[in-house]
């Protein structure tokens, strides 16, 4: 056994066990919960599934980005709901959608802007940038906005609503269509582009990414504006399917830690520079599922809490076992 | 003889008409006589900028104003670290009056046992915690309770030709207000076997959370009867999934709440069926006179806790559906 373990530790795939530990808890997982759970393996709870993770996989795709570059995104879900309350409020005053979305986006990209300007030009750490960023925008919007409420209620009948919370062609939803195109864009962004190698290059050395002249001040842009948008993109995607945009989802501050965890689950280190796509899809993947077995066994939201944070426990750990600090990675440090 | 009966009747009622202003005028200036000017209260809730909280605090600031003592809000924003902080900062101001929402049953037992021997008279608004006080103004959760499992049993249970199966969302299940409709609830379910809770998740009071778990139950349990929400915010959450699935016919949505113009447009909308309206305006109303008497000196014989049961009012979708039982703030 000894030996087996040494022999994947050495191996040339050794960053990467912790994504096949996760893969193998999760087909576990599933083969348990198929057995076990009646109305499981059903198509119609594999469609929940997709659904009930749609914006946990759009949040995701924007804080692995931004980990990927050696950063963090504390304002991701303040931005998220701030995205979703802007929308809701033109929409609710009558502004055509495309007006209202167009807007929407401007104003969003701008905090995404804003979070990138601290970082990359006043040279502030990322986690006390977005935290800052974070209660701005949620004090904003609550106090000056939304006039001190915590909840904006939509009609479900508004075609918007309607459009996001349906179905895009028939027994295709629409935030699983935009779970999908999310991947796709992070994945072009990420695998296409000169900025995804530059997020990379950062990723790995920031300083030498900086000192061999890659522009590490303007991908930083690109990465937080990305953030800002997929965050905008999730908001969209909640608020439509409950009926409601509720500013307590920042402050119970569970999501945010959700997405952390999906994206360090999936494999995609807090150093940063190593990781894509397919590591949001192994870390979403487990969590979906975890959730939606205890969702049906009844489990309490308590119990389900703890259970999360085991699993979030053993993957650090094992993580830790698996790839144990090398020079490399003390040089660089953790988050 | 009739003519003379008349006059008679209309010099009694003239009697009783002047009796009644002279009573009138002096309780007016009862009223204006009491030294309750200048008072002191603080009133900490779980959160401002919700309709419930909101239309508390204006009952309360016209009494305050009407009287001329001071009501200062202390916001805690839903979070209870903060909620505790607020609390001991409001204790050690020494007001009158402390009217507290509590958002658990122990949480801030404490302090508010504290206060009381500290000599701050203690309101307890709506939610009540282990610890008892001056006195309670709100709604009884175990009749609640009790009133919507009954209405579950009788549209779900036997002879109604459905599964019986009920899904239970609570906000927090340490809550009060969860904790004790829950036990009223299950002692109801319990008696009539038909009637089975498949599930019973809390939903942290966030209608995102209550859509996602009734969105999974309903995949398991498609012929399920009725869901019972603590509150009609979250619930509505819950109430879009049913009707995403295309249940909203065959599903009944029970709730809780304040009786806002909200809850009466939810039930338009077929998000909600039954709303248990515990009419926070009116609550408002109550809280105020409370605040009055507390200031006043008012207690409960031997000490005991001073209790005013807020009024139900039971908002029905269809037929029975009547939009002037919610409020508007």
């Amino acid at each position: 056994m000894a030996e087996i373990l040494s022999m994947l530790r050495t191996s040339k795939r050794k960053g990467r066990l912790l994504e096949i530990v996760v893969m193998a808890v999760t087909v576990a997982l599933v083969a348990a919960f198929s057995i076990a759970v009646d109305g499981f393996a059903t198509p119609g709870n594999l469609e929940i599934i997709l659904s009930n993770s749609a914006s946990l996989v759009i949040l995701g795709c924007g804080m692995a980005v931004v980990i990927i570059s050696r950063g963090l995104d504390l304002s991701l879900i303040a931005v998220m709901v701030a995205g979703a309350t802007t929308f809701s409020i033109f929409i609710n005053a009558d502004i055509p959608v495309v007006t209202a979305l167009v807007l929407t986006v401007a104003a969003m990209a701008m905090v995404g802007l804003a979070n990138a300007w601290l970082i990359a030009y006043v040279e502030i750490p990322a986690m006390l940038a977005t935290l800052a960023s974070a209660m701005a925008v949620t004090g904003f919007f609550r106090f000056a906005i939304l006039r001190g409420e915590f909840l904006l209620l939509l009609s479900k009948d508004n075609p918007a609503v309607i459009f996001l919370s349906g179905d895009i062609v028939p027994g295709l939803p629409t935030p699983v269509a935009l779970m999908v195109a999310a991947l796709i864009v992070t994945w072009v962004l990420l695998r296409g582009t000169a900025a995804g190698r530059t997020i990379y290059a950062m990723g790995d050395n920031f300083q030498a990414a900086r000192l061999t002249g890659l522009p590490v001040r303007t991908t930083t842009i690109v990465v937080y504006v990305f953030a800002a948008m997929m965050a905008l993109c999730a908001g969209l995607v909640t608020s439509a399917a409950s009926g409601a945009v509720d500013f307590r989802t920042v402050t119970n501050g569970t999501l945010l830690f959700e997405v952390v965890l999906v994206v360090v689950l999936g494999g995609i280190p807090l150093r940063g520079g190593r990781g894509g796509v397919w590591n949001i899809v192994i870390g979403v993947a487990l969590i979906a599922v975890l959730r939606n077995g205890m969702t049906l066994m009844n489990f309490t939201s308590q119990t389900q809490d703890v259970l999360k944070g085991l699993v979030l426990m053993v993957a650090i750990v094992a993580d830790n076992y698996l790839n144990p600090r090398d020079t490399e990675t003390d040089a660089v440090g953790d988050l | 003889m009739v003519i003379k009966l008349g006059n008679k009747i209309r010099s009694a009622a003239h009697g009783l008409m002047i009796g009644a202003g002279v009573l009138l005028a002096s309780g007016t200036q009862a009223s204006a006589d009491t030294d309750i000017s200048g008072k002191k209260v603080v009133f900490v809730p779980i959160a401002m900028g919700i309709s419930l909280t909101e239309g508390w605090a204006r009952r309360m600031r016209e009494h305050a104003d009407m009287h001329g003592y001071t009501i200062d809000v202390r916001d805690a924003a839903f979070n209870t670290g903060a909620m505790a902080e607020l609390l001991a900062k409001a204790i050690s101001e020494k007001p009158d009056v402390l009217v507290v929402h509590n958002p658990t049953v122990q949480l801030l037992a404490r302090q508010i046992k504290q206060a009381e021997s500290e000599g701050i008279k203690v309101l307890q608004i709506n939610l009540q915690s282990n610890q008892p006080s001056a006195a309670f103004v709100g709604a009884n959760w175990e009749r609640i309770g009790r009133e919507i499992a009954e209405d579950i049993v009788k549209e779900c249970g036997e002879g109604s030709g459905k599964s019986g199966k009920v899904s239970i969302v609570p906000g927090q299940l340490t809550a009060a207000d969860s904790v004790i409709m829950n036990e009223a609830a299950f002692k109801v379910f319990e008696a009539h076997k038909e009637i089975e809770v498949v599930s019973n998740q809390a939903s942290d009071w966030e209608p995102e959370k209550a859509r996602q778990i009734t969105a999974t139950v309903l995949q398991q349990h498609p012929d399920l009867c009725a869901v019972f929400g603590h509150w009609d915010v979250h619930t509505m959450g819950a109430g879009n999934a049913v009707k995403d699935a295309g249940l909203a016919d065959s599903v009944l949505v029970y709730a809780t709440g304040g009786g806002d113009d909200v809850a009466c447009k939810a039930v338009e909308d077929n998000v909600l069926d039954r709303v248990w309206s515990y009419d926070a305006d009116g609550q408002g109303r109550d809280a105020g006179t409370m605040v009055d008497l507390l200031l006043q000196g008012a207690s409960g014989a031997d000490g005991a806790m001073m209790s005013v049961e807020s009024p139900m009012k039971i908002i029905k979708g269809g037929d029975a559906y009547d939009p002037g039982l919610c409020w508007k703030m």
